[in-house]
């Protein structure tokens, strides 16, 4: 959280998809911003 | 001498709310304008239900298709309970984290719609400026959230 604060964005989850997109999910529910990236 | 404002948790584990009757009557509507807009998908409420792909636009619609009708539900749940409880002196565990999901969603919505930024608080407000009326709902929302944020971390510690 420390690290969005500074510097706007951070990686929060990594894994399959399925999982990356229930975190996304979650934070969205939150009402923050995520995104999907691959690597 | 009357207890002071706001949310305060309580020994047998609720939360005392203390508010005014208009205030109180000024959540019913604002989530009750959230819960129609919600429910309409209206653009006002994009800020609820952001992009999970930026740069793949059919993965987001699927991404949308298999959230878009939960993510909503959860929101129109919390919009639910807080106007259900909206003139309640006390709330139980469940009501307080509904207050502060809906209370998060209203703050976002309006800080969209009148374009609050992170300089919100460093700049000198122009008394003629039009969104006034709305940033003083805003600020009321802020604090109202923060009073409901302090009660709930006040049990996790």
């Amino acid at each position: 959280m420390l690290q969005v604060h500074h510097e706007g964005r951070a990686v929060v989850s990594s894994g399959t998809r399925e999982r990356a997109e229930h975190d996304v999910a979650r934070l969205h529910a939150a009402g923050l911003w995520a995104t999907m990236q691959q690597d | 001498m009357s207890p002071a404002r706001g949310v305060r948790p309580l020994r047998d584990g609720g939360y005392r709310l203390r508010l005014e009757p208009h205030e109180r009557e000024l959540l019913d509507v604002l989530a009750g304008e959230l819960e129609q807009r919600v429910r309409t998908d209206d653009a006002s409420v994009a800020r609820l239900f952001p992009s999970a792909y930026t740069d793949d636009p059919a993965a987001d619609d699927e991404y949308r298709r298999l959230t878009r009708g939960s993510l909503a539900d959860g929101r129109l749940r919390a919009l639910r309970t807080l106007r259900d409880t909206c003139t309640a002196e006390r709330l139980d565990q469940r009501e307080a984290d509904a207050w502060c999901t809906a209370l998060n969603d209203l703050r976002l919505v309006l800080g969209e719609r009148i374009g609050v930024t992170e300089d919100l608080y460093e700049r000198t407000m122009d008394a003629r400026d039009p969104r006034r009326p709305e940033l003083a709902i805003y600020g009321w929302l802020t604090w109202l959230q923060s009073e409901v944020v302090d009660a709930l971390v006040s049990r996790l510690t």
